[in-house]
């Protein structure tokens, strides 16, 4: 079951030779590069369909409240059980854990905190 | 001086539609193989002097953002990087033919090409993602903070009216000390990426969780030691931070030029 093969630190590095998902990609190519208005005729519509929800943090008390909640809700002993898991580099982790976090990575980076709707029905 | 283009592009398509551009190289490098370019299409090359474009027809002057094309426009550039230095355009460049793309792109900006192209010999870019895993950085928190500790424990249980200002409290330590680390631990990365590299591009835009987002510029023959530096660095914040680490790209965020001079 185990997918990591080289220690802990695997786990938390994903290595890509390019953009492999719309994030990435977006940060890339939409942000960044040559443009040169003057003598380019550039028309790109349908970007705005592709709206970017980044959570960005703002000082709120609807954000403090959110805090206040993910600490409340923490699970203090299992987050040292995890943290230890992965310090021993031990994937096995007697319960399997430590495949339930590689999985949240890629979960975490795919998703990527942000989420990014785009209408490809044309 | 006369502009020659791939064999693909037929007379056609450039009557109606456009030619989308993807990036500026140097004449001998040649078409990527195997990177189907916006909207599945063949990728070539329209040549002028020592420089090329790398084109692909389009259907109209009108491009549709769609996912499959973001990503194609990127491995065009990608497989280009390939075989020599390539200078990125944004996605959703079209000019209408040949002749407008060499008449007002290619040849007017010829000598600056020439120098970025040469400015970016041997140069990649690779860009690093940092984010707290939130469970771990919120226990940390917990941990390392007696009053966050403190105020966790009066709020976990108790009616919510009654703990409403305690939570507000604790969230906004909680978020004091997010940032305190965010803002610690990117110092830290960046001074260990930093000194790889020759030149940083910083995204400072606070997005929850993200400890880092940046481009560096790194010579190819340094890649490998940044290759390392990132195990390193991963295996330091095991638990804690995950990274992402993408490249070797063209140099996207580091290429600018001057406004245009009227030609």
């Amino acid at each position: 079951m185990a997918i990591a093969t080289q220690g802990t630190a695997s786990n938390y590095l994903q290595r890509a030779p390019s953009p492999s998902g719309l994030a990435d990609v977006i940060d890339l190519i939409l942000d960044k590069g040559l443009v040169i208005d003057a003598y380019v005729r550039i028309a790109v519509i349908g970007i705005e369909l592709i709206t970017i929800d980044a959570r960005i943090v703002i000082a709120s008390v609807d954000t403090y409240l959110r805090f206040a909640e993910a600490v409340n809700r923490l699970d203090l002993t299992q987050t040292e059980a995890a943290g230890l898991a992965e310090l021993r580099g031990d994937d096995n982790g007697g319960d399997g854990k430590g495949k339930g976090m590689i999985e949240g990575a890629k979960e975490a980076f795919s998703g990527d905190r942000r989420q990014k709707e785009r209408s490809e029905q044309d | 001086m006369a502009a020659q283009t791939s064999s693909r592009a037929g007379p056609d398509s450039a009557a109606v539609g456009g030619l989308y551009c993807y990036g500026v190289t140097w004449a001998k490098v040649g078409p990527p193989d195997r990177a189907s370019g916006v909207g599945g299409e063949a990728v070539g090359v329209v040549a002028d002097g020592g420089l090329a474009a790398l084109t692909s027809a389009v259907a109209s002057t009108s491009i549709k953002a769609k996912r499959r094309d973001l990503l194609n426009h990127s491995e065009v550039l990608a497989a280009a990087l390939e075989r020599g230095t390539v200078l990125p355009l944004r996605f959703g460049v079209v000019f209408e033919d040949e002749t407008a793309l060499v008449d007002e792109f290619l040849r007017p900006r010829r000598e600056e090409f020439e120098r970025l192209l040469k400015q970016f010999e041997g140069r990649v870019e690779l860009t690093v993602r940092a984010a707290y895993d939130e469970q771990a950085i919120l226990a940390e928190v917990v941990n390392e903070n007696p009053r966050i500790a403190r105020l966790r424990e009066e709020t976990r249980h108790g009616n919510a009216a009654a703990t409403y200002p305690l939570k507000v409290e604790l969230g906004e330590l909680v978020a004091a000390e997010l940032r305190k680390r965010t803002d610690r631990d990117q110092r830290a990365l960046l001074d260990r990426l930093r000194r790889l590299a020759l030149d940083v591009e910083v995204d400072q835009e606070p997005i929850e969780h993200q400890v880092l987002r940046a481009s560096f510029l790194v010579e190819r023959g340094k890649v490998s030691a940044f290759d390392d530096a990132m195990e390193e660095l991963a295996r330091e914040h095991a638990g804690r931070i995950r990274f992402k680490y993408v490249g070797p790209l063209a140099p996207h965020s580091f290429v600018s030029v001057g406004t245009p001079g009227a030609a």
